[in-house]
């Protein structure tokens, strides 16, 4: 294993990429509780939910997922799923979910709180599970749904049908949402959306893109914290602006040969599925202690929406990584892992996400021989702890690093 | 022996046959010349298949232990979708000339991608569903669905696709709806004939031409009036769950002596409430409408909740004196809605039980222990 050279970290500058989008992570907590204490009505909002109907509108929203990610890895996933198992919800049920029907109930969660929703905002292109959670939310807290079903394409490109399917149902969820909340849509505010949606997602693809460079001028981990904000605000002036600023930054670390990644780069993976939050440290330091660097991830490109309309923008939220078939899910891995050059496969067989884990075994046997590297799998899960096991996760990075170091 | 001249037990032990060997009734229906298309669950759009002169013919896996689909799917996806694929490798289906399967939970979606790799022979067919498919842009897309059906079984089998045919085969199951409700209604008075039985009469449908089924269900309608009901006195429950046709079980309720006077389940009653709508709007959407007025069920959108006040409703109608919720392992779809129910039967003062089930289930003592309590329960 290779030793792990510790440095004396400089505090954290302000004016840095990571201090900036830290800030505007966390914002989107503290705008919306203020929003609500204002009087304003707030929605819960599914985290690929077309971001850019509520930000036109100028409606103050959070994100149930982020929260329960923020919950588990701050060490509270058991005890919010513990809440919902309670009242009946089985513990296959998805740990997301579980912790936030139970924060719905207890309405408190010091590992981060948000405010209570007066509506919800679902879509179920990452998965029909979520129908299910917010269907339950409105049961219980007795408020709107507004639903936008964009269902799982078997075929590579998107159809003329389901472009038009889901064109009607954002103008029925804007309509919906004008008479709820008696706010109106503006073309000229939906332009400008648009315009930083697209600037804030060509410099976030610019920055992952950086892992091409060898060594990487980062370490993987870091998008995954990153991406919060590709989430939550990316249609924010400061969120492109911040996103332009950790390009900027990936760049210099290359031309001065350092990255974020503080020790020898020996290997280079790309990771698939959620991060398994409660385990976070565990994960990363299992590679990181081997000099294995995760230099991407499919998150790289999930949420960086590049459209030039709003039927582009329908057809990019069509195209999210769990509404698309085998096929085309595949060929944009083999070509993150090819732009990249990696040397293997980690997957984390997430026993909280049946559709982005259920097609995994097949996908990334084609991966592995596609660009001839080897595969290895673990058990975990994005936010229940009791999901994982630390030796099994040990044992497959260290047969991978095996495989990779004989492959040298 | 024809149809009608079969008495009340030739009838059920004709059910009880096709029910428990679907491989002859695949075999029968090939040897006539027919072509046949496995339908997986559920709301399979049985009628376009049908209207093509082909047999569509039920795919919801088998009691089987897994081992091919092990290599397709981790162990935590519903053992449904697993038997099925597990089937397929290993021939079960050989003969059918495609799979239409559509997407209405994650596990169907899986299905599907598994299915390309792990059976390259039969041909996956998708049927994409909205689930926002009341209003008329989703009544579109269901047609959209059912068009790439159809477009996609003629390059399968070179058969053509008429849609002035459809209404016929529309009739045909409006015809077996119509005869399932009525089955299902007049057992609730007939306590002698066991649940056993009753899954034969459901699970049989699955394996016929709906219009053969018709015909026996109708005539056994008639050899009970003829029989008149036992006295037998029996404890009268409600079933709900996906699927409630795993032999112990069934034995366990018979031998407790409890009756299935109703049920909320998918492989079931589920699929014979709505019926298509006559109307003078083209046969494709008309059978969109009934997808799109199709309601109650788990795996369809449904804020309000409808389902778990239906099953309460439906629970008192039959007189049932408590529900039995057969939970598929690893059905989220079914497991979002069980606290919704249990809170529902528990508001009505309905007792309500959990019993988890799945295809690789070989003990059922933990079931017999539930049942028991339950009938305590209810006694």
């Amino acid at each position: 294993m290779a030793e792990e050279v510790k440095k004396q970290r400089p505090p954290l500058d302000p004016n840095s990429a990571k201090a900036r989008l830290g800030k505007i992570a966390a914002e989107a907590y503290s705008s919306a509780q203020e929003a609500k204490a204002r009087g304003e009505m707030v929605g819960w909002c599914s985290s690929n939910f077309p971001v850019e109907i509520p930000e036109t509108l100028g409606l103050a929203v959070v994100y149930p997922e982020n929260q329960a990610a923020g919950i588990a890895a701050r060490g509270a996933g058991e005890r919010m799923c513990e809440i919902s198992e309670a009242d009946g919800y089985s513990n296959d049920i998805c740990a997301y979910a579980r912790i936030s029907l139970a924060y719905a109930k207890v309405k408190s969660a010091p590992e981060q709180d948000m405010p209570q929703p007066d509506f919800l905002l679902c879509c179920n292109n990452i998965c029909n599970c979520m129908i299910k959670w917010y269907e339950n939310l409105s049961k219980d807290l007795n408020i709107p749904m507004i639903m936008i079903d964009i269902p799982f394409n078997p075929d590579y490109e998107v159809s003329d049908a389901e472009l038009a399917y889901v064109r009607d149902q954002f103008w029925a969820a804007i309509h919906q949402l004008e008479e709820l909340t008696g706010k109106k849509w503006s073309e000229e505010k939906y332009k400008e959306v648009m315009e930083i949606s697209g600037r804030t997602s060509r410099a976030w693809l610019a920055a992952t893109a950086c892992a091409r460079y060898e060594p990487s001028p980062f370490n993987g981990f870091d998008l995954l914290n990153h991406m919060a904000v590709m989430v939550t605000a990316r249609g924010k002036l400061e969120a492109a602006e911040a996103m332009e600023k950790l390009l900027s930054e990936y760049e210099e670390n290359h031309e001065k040969g350092v990255s974020t990644f503080r020790t020898e780069e020996k290997y280079r993976i790309m990771f698939e599925g959620i991060a398994c939050w409660p385990w976070l440290r565990v994960t990363s330091t299992g590679l990181k202690s081997r000099g294995i660097n995760m230099v991407t991830t499919i998150y790289a490109d999930a949420f960086g929406f590049i459209y030039e309309d709003f039927d582009d923008m329908c057809r990019a939220y069509c195209k999210v990584p769990n509404a698309i078939n085998l096929e085309y899910a595949r060929d944009k891995r083999v070509k993150l892992a090819k732009d990249n050059k990696v040397e293997g496969l980690l997957v984390h067989t997430n026993r909280s996400c049946k559709l982005w884990s259920g097609f995994m075994y097949e996908m990334s046997r084609q991966i592995g021989e596609e660009c001839n590297i080897p595969v290895a799998s673990f058990d975990g899960d994005q936010a229940d702890p009791r999901n994982f096991s630390e030796a099994q996760y040990d044992t497959r990075v260290q047969g991978l690093m095996e495989i990779m170091e004989a492959r040298k | 022996m024809s149809v009608q001249e079969m008495n009340l037990q030739e009838l059920l032990d004709c059910f009880h046959e096709v029910a428990h060997d679907p491989g002859k009734q695949m075999k029968k229906y090939l040897d006539e010349g027919k072509k046949v298309v496995l339908v997986a669950p559920v709301y399979t759009p049985e009628e376009v298949i049908h209207s093509m002169g082909m047999v569509p013919m039920g795919a919801w896996g088998g009691d089987i232990q897994l081992n091919e689909a092990k290599k397709y799917f981790p162990a935590f996806i519903c053992s449904i979708m697993q038997s099925i694929v597990e089937l397929g490798t290993k021939g079960v289906y050989d003969g059918a000339s495609a799979i239409v399967i559509p997407s209405l939970c994650d596990s169907l979606k899986v299905l599907g991608q598994n299915w390309k790799y792990a059976v390259k022979d039969i041909p996956f067919i998708p049927m994409t569903y909205p689930q926002n498919r009341k209003p008329a842009f989703g009544r579109t897309f269901t047609k959209a669905g059912y068009e790439r059906v159809a477009a996609d079984l003629e390059k399968a089998t070179g058969i053509k696709f008429e849609e002035d045919k459809l209404p016929a085969s529309i009739d045909v199951y409006n015809a077996h709806n119509a005869a399932m409700r009525a089955v299902s209604e007049k057992l609730a008075s007939h306590p002698e004939i066991t649940n056993q039985q009753r899954s034969d009469i459901f699970k049989s449908a699955t394996f016929m031409l709906k219009e053969e089924h018709t015909e026996l269900v109708n005539a056994l309608l008639a050899a009970l009036d003829k029989a008149g009901a036992s006295a037998k006195k029996t404890i009268r429950i409600m079933t709900s769950g996906i699927l409630a046709d795993a032999p112990d079980l069934l034995t366990i309720l018979d031998e407790n002596n409890m009756q299935i006077v109703a049920d909320d389940v998918a492989a079931e009653s589920r699929q014979y409430r709505t019926d298509t709508p006559d109307g003078d709007k083209a046969p494709l959407e008309r059978l969109a409408d009934k997808f799109a007025e199709t309601d109650n069920c788990s795996v369809l959108y449904d804020v309000e909740k409808k389902r778990v006040d239906k099953i309460v409703e439906d629970a008192k109608k039959a007189d049932a004196k408590g529900v039995l919720v057969l939970l598929t392992k690893f059905c989220d779809p079914e497991e979002f809605d069980y606290p919704l129910i249990k809170r529902a039967c528990s508001a009505a003062d309905l007792p309500c039980v959990l019993i988890e089930i799945d295809r690789q289930m070989v003990n059922y003592e933990q079931a017999r222990t539930a049942i028991e309590t339950f009938k305590d329960l209810l006694a």
